[in-house]
């Protein structure tokens, strides 16, 4: 019945499906680079069949043919996260949803845009730049990612210090649950739009939103050099409760800093920790905004130094390239933390503390997404092609969420590859909410199966720690030498 | 900003699969799946050369479809030299015996011909038949101002010939004492470079710097974007220890504006420029050709939607019309649209290949635009 129902869709969608083996395989991995040994015992990452709707009636369709035959879907767009959050885990339908594009409307009135998924937030941003105004926030990976996608993620990044998540930001989406009904949701339906974000696929294919935008004013940027990261708490919480939110507000430690140095990357002459601050808004509150940086500036008895403009002006530019750290290689482990900014300073002295017991070579830079949360990215190199030393290194992960979890913080998305962790990310309460509405909409966990609720049986909460802990002794007993290129 | 490129092995493992090279791909915007795109081209030669994978023809299509127009290597979020990349990979390809057809088809033909057409290569100077009077040092004049290299397309391709006459005229008016290599013209080298067969280039390096050093010239100057880029980056060990100045024909005649040896009259026109990839972004340059073109009095410029180092390729580049000619076609419509949105009545190249792919594509949606080359519009209004 399944290959009946590919078939179909190979019928229907001519030039827009696929089920070559070799167009199949491009979708069943994305940033991560997680060794087969690891996955294919596991899990079944290669889809039978790649379509690319067009529209939300083919959407539709297409989830309508998938749940009366009981197939898996997962969606993916710009697919630039690295959980497998837009992996198959079981085969079936691979949705892909860049060809749900453009914008709709812009009413300027409102003060609201109506865009369709699998626009990016660049192409948004372009746009909406052209008219006069802007979004109000957007991902550090806005070149690829979707405004679909984010949402359907937490939607913390650029500007969500100063304008909310991107939750608070859309007035309503369309979207196509799983039995391939076509719903309009917002605060005020059921299922409400709420239910969406976050959800990562798992309860349905979002293929329009209507969101806020922003008159497109001046910025000002500003790049601060402290000394080290003890600093780090008193000059963040005087940005953060100054009169003037920052648009922006990110920071890099030292050892991040001097891997960008090597690398020929980044401002001259840097020793220590850097903290960038980007303000927008009309004349006024920018003329207070460089207030409050130069007082902060100036009573500071911490050494802290103002850069300038042209390196703060450069950091804001290259705000969407953390990935250069990279080209240090050949390969970057790490995780990212959702993490209490009171305990940013604690967490990263708990990230030193576990460097120098592993030698490790970690290095973490982070945004200030609220006024108490930040998402920090804490890495270090390995090497895929040493299989063996790989997954070892991969336990390591484990313990940089270990050390955010003692600071209060969890993992900044689930996916697959996080649902060890789901303990931790979620309240019990919430996990019974969110499992609830999981079953509601989609009874027979078609859509993006293996993600989010609960982890698969392997990846259990307990085999997990036990692996991941004999994995690290080992590394520890073993050490880390040669394991970089 | 592009890193120095070390080898295909390292720089695939370095790739993020971020995906920001997807976004600017022209080809994975027609082609749409992720075989098509950097990101996915890359992760699949990282499968192959790093992890020992079979090469396949699949592969092999997909690593022909690009038009080596460097917007790629533009957005790299870990600063990969993408188009070196594309070119190491076409490399390893060919050294397998496994290049597409049409590029050892093109191997051969040069390799026979010394040019990319089927001509005798004697025949390089044809176009300037259709010039009223015959320039004097035309052909291979010693020490010489300027040498002009004329590149395979403009010398045996009739519908690119108007771009060498609008030079060779300007030259002739301005009084600049130049010359050509003539029969001695071997084509670049690039076209050989780009199908993987790079050995196969040196002896037509060797042979057109060995020329222009026999001629006694210091300063070449070239019309095709792409001869430009390849005179001007690929040819500096062998051109290591001699004085010379490469320019392409929008510098040199920018030079003559600024130098006040052209008087250019009004033109009641709305004009766009399209960069081309081997000029602007991969060459560096853009404002010689904005500043002739704003230097027309009465002229309203206006810019593409991507320009600059942002700019979208005709899809004539990287041999892809040897192997798809229906995928640089539908490229070259997707800049088409753009030139559209802009209300020009004008659209000014700087290569003849750009100049080439715009036109059929503009005549076939029957729109009321014109497609010149700089040198073209710079001819018509001098006074």
């Amino acid at each position: 019945m399944k290959d009946e129902v590919f078939q179909k869709i190979k019928e229907n969608y001519n030039e827009r499906a696929t089920d070559s083996p070799f167009e199949c395989e491009f979708y069943s991995r994305d940033l991560a680079p997680v060794p087969a040994l690891l996955v294919n015992p596991l899990f079944n990452t290669m889809p039978d069949i790649v379509v690319r709707p067009a529209s939300t009636v083919e959407v539709a369709e297409i989830l309508q043919m998938a749940w009366k035959n009981n197939i898996p879907v997962t969606p993916r767009a710009g697919a630039s996260t690295v959980y497998f959050n837009s992996v198959p885990t079981k085969g079936g339908i691979l949705m892909d949803l860049n060809l749900i594009k453009g914008i709709v409307e812009l009413d300027e009135e409102k003060m609201t845009v109506t865009v369709k998924a699998g626009t990016t937030w660049s192409e948004l941003e372009e746009y909406l730049n052209n008219k006069g105004f802007s979004t109000k926030s957007y991902p550090t990976s806005a070149p690829v990612a979707t405004i679909g996608g984010w949402f359907c993620m937490m939607g913390y990044g650029i500007g969500s210090i100063k304008y909310g998540s991107l939750l608070s930001q859309v007035k309503a989406v369309e979207v196509v649950l799983p039995k391939g009904e076509i719903k309009e949701a917002s605060l005020v339906t059921a299922p409400a739009l709420d239910w969406f974000a976050g959800s990562e696929g798992t309860l349905g294919v979002i293929t329009q939103l209507e969101l806020e935008v922003r008159p497109l004013n001046s910025m000002k940027h500003f790049l601060i050099q402290i000394p080290d990261t003890a600093e780090l708490n008193e000059i963040l919480n005087k940005i953060i409760n100054a009169e003037v939110l920052p648009y922006n507000l990110h920071f890099s430690e030292s050892n991040y800093n001097k891997g960008m140095k090597e690398l020929g990357f980044g401002p001259d002459g840097i020793d220590g920790c850097l903290v960038e601050v980007d303000y927008e808004g009309p004349e006024d509150e920018l003329t207070r905004a460089e207030k409050i940086i130069t007082s902060i500036i100036t009573d500071s008895d911490n050494g802290a130094v103002l850069l300038p403009v042209e390196n703060a002006k450069e950091e804001w530019d290259e705000r969407f390239l953390a990935l250069r750290l990279k080209r240090g290689g050949p390969s970057q482990l790490g995780g990212e933390v959702w993490l209490p900014v009171d305990r940013l300073v604690n967490y990263l002295e708990d990230i030193e503390l576990l460097d120098k017991r592993y030698k490790l070579g970690l290095v973490s830079y982070g945004h200030i997404v609220t006024s108490e949360h930040a998402t920090v990215m804490t890495m270090f190199y390995s090497d895929e092609t040493k299989t063996l030393n790989y997954i070892m290194d991969l336990s390591m992960v484990k313990k940089i969420h270990d050390i955010g979890h003692r600071n209060g913080g969890y993992p900044y998305g689930v996916g697959l590859w996080n649902t060890p962790y789901i303990g931790n990310i979620f309240q019990k309460p919430q996990l019974t909410e969110l499992r609830k509405r999981k079953k509601k909409l989609d009874s027979k966990g078609i859509m993006n199966p293996g993600k989010v609720y609960r982890p698969p049986v392997l990846l259990n909460s307990f085999n997990f720690r036990i692996g991941m802990d004999v994995l690290a002794k080992i590394n520890q007993v073993v050490g880390r030498r040669n394991r970089r290129g | 900003m592009a890193k120095d490129f070390t080898t295909l092995e390292n720089e695939a493992l370095i790739c993020g699969r971020c995906g920001y090279c997807r976004s600017s791909c022209p080809v994975y915007q027609v082609v749409g799946w992720e075989s098509g795109a950097p990101r996915g081209k890359i992760s699949k030669a990282k499968d192959i050369f790093v992890k020992g994978e079979k090469l396949s023809e699949d592969f092999i299509q997909r690593v022909a479809q690009c038009t080596l127009c460097g917007a790629c290597a533009n957005v790299c979020s870990t600063g990969i030299d993408t188009r070196e990349l594309w070119l190491e990979l076409r490399k390893r390809i060919a050294d397998k015996g496994k290049a597409p057809e049409a590029y050892k088809n093109l191997r051969g033909t040069l390799v026979e011909n010394k040019n990319i057409s089927t001509f005798s290569n004697d025949d390089r100077l044809e176009w300037a038949e259709d010039l009223d009077e015959e320039p004097e040092g035309l052909e291979l004049k010693a020490g010489a101002e300027v040498c002009y290299f004329v590149g395979c397309v403009s010398s045996f391709y009739p519908q690119a010939a108007q771009i060498p006459l609008a030079n060779v005229e300007i030259f002739m008016e301005t009084g600049v004492d130049f010359t050509t290599m003539g029969g001695e013209e071997w084509c670049c080298g690039y076209p050989l470079v780009s199908a993987g067969f790079v050995d196969d280039a040196q002896p037509f390096i060797e042979h057109n710097v060995t020329k222009i050093k026999e001629l006694d010239i210091h300063t070449l100057v070239a019309s095709c974007a792409t001869c430009y880029h390849f005179w001007k980056h690929d040819c500096t060990k062998a051109l290591e220890g001699y004085d010379i100045e490469i320019l392409h024909t929008t510098e040199y005649l920018a030079r003559l504006v600024k130098e006040g040896r052209i008087q250019l009259d009004e033109l009641d026109e709305t004009i766009t420029y399209h960069d081309p990839c081997d000029l602007g972004r991969n060459g560096g340059v853009f404002d010689a050709p904005r500043e002739i073109i704003e230097s027309i009095s009465g002229v309203k410029f206006v810019e593409l939607r991507h320009n600059h180092a942002d700019s979208l390729c005709c899809g004539g580049g990287g041999n892809l019309q040897s192997v798809d000619p229906d995928l640089a076609a539908k490229i070259t419509d997707l800049r088409v649209e753009e030139i559209k949105e802009t209300g020009a009545t004008i659209v000014v190249s700087a290569c003849q290949q750009c100049e080439q792919m715009l036109s059929t594509a503009i005549r076939k949606a029957g729109l009321p635009v014109r497609v010149m080359d700089i040198s073209e519009l710079m001819l018509e209004v001098m006074g």
